[in-house]
């Protein structure tokens, strides 16, 4: 499949691996699943490395999860972002203000 | 008289069009010696103007059309977007602040990041808006 998202539990966190084309059309999809992991767990990973491309409404789902971890004091954290994610996020400033991390193991450690 | 264009299309104001947008965009610039971050970037912010076209202009109603021109003039690009949507108030398109973290504006900014102007014009005696952006084509350095 060209795109999608897929929510697992590892233990006490959630990774949501997203895939594709992050924009506009289906954003709200990813949004939706990121909000819904915090129904069941207080941390989620959202894993990047497969993003080949990713707009700004895709980047505020991913700022409406930061700030909800932040405002229930749960864990928030990317994993992997491809270069194409990565530039975006530093276009838009927040390539410090996401806690980034290679895998889960180095997102739990931390 | 207007420069000849590199790319000029119509398309529906629907977020399901935008695939086809960027790749249609993507192709029109790969030969204006271009690195591939600056392709990248110039395709996002497209992207984003058409976002916030079909979002804030049309309202998402999943009617309406956008016409996108592209030229090369004078070692500049221009990027043309018209749409037939009531007119917007230049002045509420904001960007949002850099050192803001919350989920809207973001694409404003990045449209302001990536060209060396914009200007956006309600069409008084048409229905409608024109966003006109330009970017030149000479390496930028970082800010």
């Amino acid at each position: 499949m060209s795109k999608g998202c897929e929510l697992h539990r590892d233990g006490d966190w959630a990774v949501l691996r997203v895939w594709g084309e992050v924009d506009l059309s289906w954003s709200q999809d990813v949004r939706r699943q990121v909000l819904d992991a915090f129904a069941k767990v207080r941390a989620l990973a959202v894993q990047l490395d497969a993003v080949s491309y990713i707009d700004s409404s895709g980047i505020a789902a991913l700022v409406e999860g930061f700030q909800h971890a932040r405002g229930k004091g749960g864990r928030f954290a990317l994993l992997a972002p491809s270069e194409p994610v990565r530039a975006v996020l530093e276009l838009a400033r927040l390539d410090r203000v996401f806690p980034i991390y290679a895998d889960l193991e180095a997102a739990r450690a931390a | 008289m207007s420069a000849p264009a590199l790319l000029c299309i119509e398309f529906a104001a629907r977020a399901e069009a935008l695939a086809e947008v960027r790749a249609a965009v993507q192709r029109a610039l790969s030969a204006q010696g271009l690195s591939a971050r600056e392709l990248a970037q110039l395709v996002l912010a497209i992207d984003e103007a058409c976002a916030n076209i079909i979002r804030h202009a049309y309202g998402d109603c999943g009617e309406g059309r956008i016409r996108l021109r592209i030229e090369r003039r004078r070692g500049r690009l221009r990027f043309r977007l018209r749409d037939h949507a009531p007119p917007v108030d230049p002045g509420c398109v904001r960007a949002r602040s850099p050192d803001a973290c919350r989920p809207g504006g973001l694409g404003i900014h990045i449209i302001d990041e990536t060209m060396d102007s914009w200007r956006l014009r309600p069409l008084k005696r048409h229905c409608g808006n024109v966003l006109t952006m330009m970017r030149h084509l000479h390496a930028r350095t970082a800010p």
